[in-house]
Formats: C-alpha cells, structure tokens, sequence
C-alpha cells in the first residue's frame, strides 16, 4: 500500500528528488495539474469531487512552499528534523541551471600552442634540431625528437591542424604500412611543419617523402 | 505451464476482443501455439474475429459436461497455430457461472498445453470476470481516451482490488472487517482503498504482509486503443503513474494503438485485420505490442494458487 497521498511530503506528491531544481519543480507541479485537474481525462472518475480538491490544494501548496527559496529551505529543515531528509554536507547540493555556451565545462580544453617567435627561439638554439635538419634523411622519429624537444604535444599539432592524431603518431612512428596515400602525406607533412614553424617546408617535405619512398621501396 | 494473459476492459467497444484477436493471431504469426478463449459469457463473438463463423463446438460443451476435458473444445481456426475456444452456442443462463464451475474452469485453463493463452472477457465488473482476469499476474487492461471508458476501466481495476483483498479473508471473517471499518470511519468507508488497508493493517497485521506482497506481485498492463492523432499521447503513462501513487498497483503503460478505419472495413470483411492492412499505423502499434506477448513472456510469475 503506498502511502496516503495527505502523508507523503511535498517531493513526493510532486514526484521530483529533494534535489530537484526550480525548473523541475515547475514541470513536475504542472504535470501534477494536468493529472489532477477537474477536466482531466487521466483522473477522470479515479477521486471524489472532495479528494480532488484536497489533493490538488495539496499540490498547490506543495508547489509554492518548494518554489520559494525561503520557505523550501524551511521544510527542508522540518523534514530533517521529522527523519525524512537526509542533511547534505554541501548545502549548494541543489542542482544549478548550468549555461549551455559554458565552454569551460567538459573535459575538451582549447589548447595554445607556444608562440612562432617563441618557437623559432627555439629552434635556433636547439643543437639536436639543428643536427636532425641537417641529415639527408629525415625520419618520422626524428620529427618526434624535433617536437618534443619543442615541447609541443600531439594532441596540440592534432587540433591545430585537424589532422587525426592517429595518422600524425604513424607519421612519427615511421609506419609505413598505415601511411595515406604520398599525396596525402605530404599534405599531412606540410601542415605538420608549418605548425612547429620548421622553414622551409617545401624543402624538409621533399627529404621526409624522399625517405619514405625508398625504405618504401627497399 | 502456459503464459496466460486476461484481457480486460470497459462496456462494449474499447476493444477487448479486437485486441485479443490480432494479438493471437500476431503470436500465432512468430511461432508460438496460441490458444484464445471467449469467457465473454453471454456475449461471445470472438469465433467472427478469426474466421470461425460456426463454431462446432465450445466453452459451454465443457461447462455442461457434454465434454469432459476442456482441451477437447478446442478448434482450430484457418490459421496456422491459432486455436480458440468459443463461447458461442451457450445456454442463455451461462453468463452466471456458479462458484464450481468457475473453480473447474480456472483450474482446467491453467492445464491446457499452450504456448501463450489470451483470454477475452466480458465486460463489467463481475466475479466471473474479475476472477478469470486474476488468473494470472499479467492482466491487459484496455481502454480508449474517453471518460466513458476510462471511467469504467478504474472501475474494474478498483474492482480487482478489493477482489484482491477479498481473497486474503473467508467470508465472515470479511464481513465483519467491513462491519469494523464502517464503525470506525464512518459509513461509506469500507469502499475506499486506503480505510480498508488501514483496518488490514489494524486489525490483521498477520494478513497485511502477506496481501501486501500479493499486491506488489502483479504486473498489470494498460492498453489505450483507439487512439486518434490529436489526443494525447501520453495518458496511458499517466495513468499508469497515479494508479501506482494512489493504489499502489503496478499498472504498466504497454503502449497506444491507433485509431484506423481499416479496422471497421476488415471487421465487416469477416478478415483478420493485421493481415489485410499490415502496414497501416495501427496494425504495427499491434505489433509492438504483441512482440512483449510474445518476447517477454519470461517475465510472467507463477500462476495464482487456485
């Protein structure tokens, strides 16, 4: 046997959770009209004439007491106190409307890359970037070295550039069998130089793809 | 064991043995060995839904023994898998079924060897009929979205609960309950679902437990038919949510099913409708339904101790 309606407290009439927010509880409290409502079908012949009026009289003050801050925050005490709610540690437990434009929220953060200056910095100065362009090869690890030498990750270059960081990690990983096709590549190549500000791309993509096409080949 | 599933609803109309026809014919359809059975006392017509104009023989064969074994009226129907019995031919006093006959009835139909049994009963609110739709925990109760119907089908289910209660008592133990109640909270009180739990409560706690469970064991279904595009979709959930608030039965929406003049034209054709209009809105409404018939039938508890 469920608990007579005049018993249950006002969530409960209401069907909502203690957390519930102001908008839950205006949703709630107009589907409960519509249940009960003299001209509803859903009720229609369920109550007397008399158990409906009680009923919805109920619902209404259910609704006004929950949807005022104040008096909500009262009958929650009282509930308390009557061993129906349990006191919350975090008083702000009460959900809060949440923005949906709010960027800041979810695990998705936009990431900056170094400035180019800052960069280019970098790489004059670097020995290891300086020897590694300099070889007549250059390998997929060696443009991992150059990057993290820079310390650009390649989540970064991977949103930078909307290239799949799966592609960019066969790149780096010199896994010729999972490569794109050369005309792709070189393209994927291009943008990944561009992005680390390695100059002059033309000529350091033409020595990468110089070197894939002959262990390629070999 | 057989899955039965009573089908139940308002006065003339809301679609009792319309439903129970295609269902079994749908049932029929995946597979399963479906019998349905006519306990439309009185007022059986459910052979015409199948194509069966002339039904040989009958439910009332078994009940005036010129048939011993119920399995034995059973008659095939020109679908494959699809068995009824009929309740038509009946002697016109059959619709007060006396308590015995009834008991043997109930017993028999839980025997039969079928893979899904569909009853079709009669309208109103009388024993006969609240008795066969508790037969088994999964009652359909069907509707349409009019007060008139839905009126009459809170009526059947406040009947089936206090059938419910009424079970749990012999019969003066039950008549003094009700004297008890109308001492203690005025007359009229023994009518409402909340005073007669109280007093169950007060004056039998041995019982209360126990009709308690009994209570939370079903798992009744709600059916609305007739639906038309501007009505609102969502009563059927409505309703199943206040009835569990306020009775606290489990009454589960099982879905809406469109109102379509087809149904009209193929009931006139003498023809099964979910086979001359399958793809109209309201024939795959009845397929969705029929798919928990058939699918989740594991679902069933055990028949009633009868």
């Amino acid at each position: 046997m469920p608990k007579n309606f005049e018993r249950m407290n006002y969530y409960e009439m209401l069907d909502i959770g203690p957390a519930a927010a102001a908008f839950e509880i205006r949703h709630a409290y107009n589907a409960a009209r519509q249940i009960y409502a003299s001209g509803s079908l859903v009720s229609y012949s369920f109550f007397s004439g008399e158990e409906r009026e009680k009923i919805l009289s109920l619902i209404e003050t259910a609704y006004q007491t929950l949807i005022n801050e104040g008096t909500r925050k009262q009958y929650n005490e009282e509930l308390v106190r009557r061993g129906e709610l349990e006191v919350k540690d975090d008083a702000s437990a009460a959900k809060k409307t949440m923005g949906i434009f709010d960027i800041k929220r979810g695990p998705c953060t936009m990431v900056t890359l170094p400035g180019r200056d800052v960069l280019k910095d970098k790489i004059e100065r670097s020995e290891t970037i300086g020897t590694i362009l300099q070889q007549e090869d250059i390998y997929g690890a060696d443009l991992k070295k150059i990057r993290t030498e820079l310390g650009v990750e390649l989540e970064h270059i991977a949103q930078m550039t909307k290239i799949r960081v799966d592609y960019l990690k066969h790149i780096e990983e010199d896994a010729i069998g999972f490569l794109p096709a050369p005309v792709f590549l070189k393209g994927f190549l291009k943008s990944y130089l561009k992005c680390l500000c390695l100059e002059p791309v033309e000529e350091i993509s033409g020595r990468y793809m110089g070197t894939v096409a002959r262990s390629g080949g070999g | 064991m057989a899955f039965v599933w009573p089908i139940g609803g308002g006065k003339g109309g809301s679609g009792k043995s319309f439903l129970t026809s295609s269902l079994g014919r749908l049932s029929a359809k995946a597979g399963k060995k479906t019998l349905i059975i006519d306990l439309d006392l009185g007022a059986a017509n459910l052979h015409t839904l199948v194509g069966v104009p002339y039904p040989e023989k009958g439910f009332s064969d078994f009940l005036q023994k010129r048939i011993p074994l119920l399995e034995d009226t059973v008659i095939k129907t020109p679908f494959e898998n699809l068995f009824l019995i009929s309740g038509a031919r009946d002697n016109f006093d059959i619709a007060n079924l006396p308590y015995a006959q009834k008991m043997k009835t109930l017993r028999a139909i839980a025997k039969l060897d079928y893979d899904r049994i569909l009853l079709d009963l009669g309208a109103g609110t009388s024993f006969n009929t609240l008795d066969f739709f508790l037969i088994s925990q999964n009652g359909i109760f069907i509707t349409t979205p009019e007060p008139t119907s839905i009126e009459n089908v809170y009526r059947l289910i406040r009947s089936i609960y206090f059938r419910l209660i009424r079970y749990c008592f012999t019969a003066p133990e039950f008549k003094s309950l009700g004297e008890e109640i109308e001492n203690r909270f005025g007359e009229g009180a023994a009518n409402r679902p909340d005073t007669i739990m109280n007093a169950v409560a007060l004056l039998h706690p041995d019982r209360y437990e126990k009709l308690q469970d009994e209570l939370a064991s079903f798992r009744f279904k709600l059916v609305i038919n007739q639906m038309r595009r501007y009505d609102n979709a969502s009563l059927g959930p409505q309703i199943g949510r206040m009835v569990e608030k306020h009775l606290g039965l489990h009454l589960e929406f099982a879905g809406n099913v469109a109102y379509d003049d087809h149904v009209h034209d193929a009931i006139c054709q003498q023809a099964s409708f979910v086979d001359r209009y399958p793809y109209t809105k309201t024939a795959l409404d009845l397929k969705e339904l029929s798919r928990q018939i058939v699918e989740h039938a594991g679902r069933q508890l055990s028949l009633r101790d009868i």
